[in-house]
């Protein structure tokens, strides 16, 4: 950032002594434009030594995917997004088998059971309880008086949503993959945390009368951000991010104006 | 100084992925693990309909008695039961085995609806309250060979229905609701009287109780009933009282009838080709879309557009339709559903299915099943998922909350809900565990 090229100076104008435009030895006063000298480069600096980044939601160390940040001004953007009440969907990755303490696969291992018996119809009977007590919750949280005919247009809508502080809530579950003992979830929710998908995980293997633990968490997307916006590793330069933020800036904005 | 121990360090990974490997598999469900059948009630417990005494009458001293029961509440039963029906405050439950008991009952029993229950104290008397499922003696010719297919219960009879005998009748008979001649000043308080009834022109599919009227279906498409008639309920072209189950006629002769569905004092009916039709009481516009008149006495086919009809409930004040591609109309009088704008209306009105759980996430989700009672609807989806709405009369609709539900509301059932029956402050659930 620093090397692009800065603001031009500024200008004074300034009376200078210059030879005379006849000849002979008279000096007359000309006007002329001169650059301040207090806008000189070497005398301003560098013209950014610190930038102020803000984070959007949390991601956990050992998870990975979508993770929005804000630069400067952006910060303010991020607060009203962070009062959207957005859904952020991950791919969770499980095992089934095995049950450990901090329901990951590298933690220390409590049980070992079979799993022989676990079908992907079971599993999704389970997916289809979860999304339904956790629906309710959405309808709870939302805090809107249940007899009035917004409420019902709103819940035939799907809109209804929690709009301050609740405990985590999903919206939607869906089985990806089940290849015994592997299975991998697409999971929609509100105001989680990793480890609470972890948990899940651990309990649905509790439900499904044996164990499982986590392998992956990966977020693919977190409000209006997905995995395309995203830059990877490689592209963390500021031609990349220039271009990021011009192309997400009309759908931030899109999205704030039809919640707020 | 011996220094023979050494301190433990922290496990290395050889030592830790050894650990792993021998420890012991624990197995927790085999191969052949099965699903439980279940059954949960719930809604007003004074009544014993509930069949948990506990709740009655607390087993402690210091335990103060339920009077609602407003989350699903497991039962336990000794058999699977197939089929179950609520009537006003009185329960049964049926089971589709050979042995010699098959149907168990509990609530009021004050018009001896759930047949003669012997009382311990009084050996002559009977219980008029029964708090825990009791067996039911049938009269059977064959009790190890007769099936029971179904139950059904009106306002103080109730009606169950045999493979090979025909229908037993029990209860209160002042309309002739039981299908047997009505004795004046009879008292069924204690009564040990149960009627039998073979006379059709096929074998009886479905049993259906109106309030003080019964609806008879039989495998040819025709419907009988009896019982009472002031409202136009048994369809027999009069008001008059009928004792003797009789044909129906009207709109439905030589119609190929599937099932009927009745609850207070209006009836409908859809054929094989998914029309409807409706007799009864129309004072909540229930039938207005073909009459002006309040009660209607022979079967009318209701002229409604909206598609093959697979399944239809009565119930007091409003019907509910289901069609076969999964959509739920509703029409009537009361809370029908669609907020608390929509009080009554003649004709029918779809329920939208995104409040049964369809979205572009899950767009395979139907419902299977519609069920009423006196003031609430259920509605069973085709993943095991019950939804109600309605008046939640005394905790009825089982949602743990008190007020009334406007529009359908999931209710957490720990398991995948097989079937459900409506009655007027209480229901009960059939369930699959999972």
């Amino acid at each position: 950032l620093n090397a692009a090229p800065g603001r031009a100076p500024r200008q004074q104008v300034r009376f200078l002594p210059a030879p005379a435009a006849g000849g002979g030895g008279a000096v007359e006063l000309v006007a002329a434009r001169v650059p301040v000298l207090a806008d000189h480069p070497l005398v301003r600096g560098p013209r950014f030594r610190r930038l102020k980044i803000g984070a959007g939601h949390r991601l956990d160390v050992k998870a990975s995917g979508v993770f929005v940040l804000g630069i400067g001004r952006g910060n303010k953007l991020l607060t009203d997004l962070y009062n959207c009440h957005l859904t952020k969907v991950y791919t969770v990755g499980g095992l089934f088998g095995k049950a450990t303490d901090d329901f990951s696969d590298t933690g220390k291992l409590v049980e070992k059971t079979t799993f022989d018996h676990i079908t992907r119809e079971k599993l999704e009977r389970i997916l289809a309880v979860i999304q339904g007590t956790n629906q309710k919750a959405l309808l709870m949280y939302s805090n809107i008086d249940m007899k009035t005919q917004e409420a019902y247009e709103l819940a035939v809508k799907g809109l209804i949503r929690p709009m301050g502080k609740s405990p985590p809530i999903i919206t939607a579950v869906r089985c990806l993959q089940f290849a015994l003992p592997e299975f991998q979830l697409e999971i929609h929710c509100l105001h989680e945390t990793q480890q609470y998908l972890r948990k899940m995980v651990h309990e649905i293997g509790l439900e499904l009368k044996s164990s499982a633990v986590c392998t992956q968490v990966r977020r693919i997307r977190d409000g209006v951000f997905t995995l395309d916006d995203a830059l990877p590793r490689t592209q963390w330069d500021l031609q990349s991010i220039r271009e990021a933020i011009q192309n997400c800036q009309l759908k931030v904005e899109a999205e704030l104006e039809k919640t707020l | 100084r011996r220094g023979l121990s050494v301190a433990a360090g922290p496990p290395n990974t050889r030592q830790l992925r050894e650990a792993e490997e021998a420890a012991p598999v624990f197995q927790y469900a085999g191969k052949a693990a099965r699903r439980k059948d279940r059954v949960f009630v719930w809604g007003f417990t004074y009544s014993g309909a509930l069949g948990v005494p506990s709740f009655v009458r607390p087993d402690a001293g210091w335990k103060k008695p339920r009077r609602i029961q407003p989350t699903p509440y497991r039962l336990e039963t000794e058999e699977k039961i197939s089929s179950a029906a609520c009537g006003y405050g009185f329960t049964l439950l049926a089971s589709n085995t050979r042995d010699i008991t098959k149907v168990w009952g509990m609530g009021l029993n004050k018009d001896s609806q759930l047949g003669f229950q012997r009382s311990r104290r009084d050996q002559t008397k009977g219980y008029e309250y029964v708090l825990e499922p009791s067996p039911i003696p049938l009269p059977l010719e064959k009790p190890q060979e007769t099936r029971v297919l179904q139950v059904s219960c009106g306002r103080a009879h109730s009606l169950v229905l045999t493979d090979s005998e025909g229908v037993f009748t029990m209860g209160n008979n002042s309309y002739g609701q039981c299908g047997r001649k009505v004795v004046e000043d009879e008292i069924y308080s204690g009564s040990h009287l149960i009627h039998q009834l073979k006379d059709f022109d096929s074998r009886v599919v479905q049993v259906v109780c109106g309030q003080d009227h019964s609806l008879f279906r039989t495998k040819k498409g025709t419907v009988y009933a009896c019982g009472w008639g002031a409202d136009g309920q048994t369809g027999l072209g009069h008001y008059n009282i009928t004792s003797v189950p009789t044909k129906l006629r009207g709109d439905i002769a030589g119609v190929n009838i599937i099932q009927v569905s009745s609850c207070g004092d209006c009836c409908l009916a859809v054929s094989d080709e998914g029309d409807v039709f409706g007799w009864g009481n129309s004072e909540y516009l229930q039938l207005a879309s073909v009459t002006e008149t309040t009660q209607v006495n022979v079967p009318r086919h209701l002229p409604f557009k909206i598609g093959k009809v697979k399944e239809a409930a009565c119930g007091g004040t409003g019907n509910a339709v289901l069609t076969e591609e999964g959509n739920v109309f509703v029409w009537g009088y009361g809370i029908l559903g669609k907020g608390p704008n929509l009080i009554e209306t003649a004709v029918p009105e779809m329920i939208p299915p995104s409040l049964f759980g369809w979205s572009d996430f899950s767009p395979d989700i139907r419902v299977a099943h519609v069920r009423c009672g006196l003031s609430q609807f259920a509605a069973l989806t085709n993943r095991g998922e019950l939804f109600v709405w309605g008046k939640n009369l005394r905790g009825c609709l089982g949602t743990g909350r008190k007020e009334d539900q406007y529009f359908p509301w999931r209710v957490t059932v720990p398991g995948e809900v097989v079937d459900v029956a409506c009655g007027v402050d209480h229901m009960v659930s059939t369930v699959k565990s999972f």
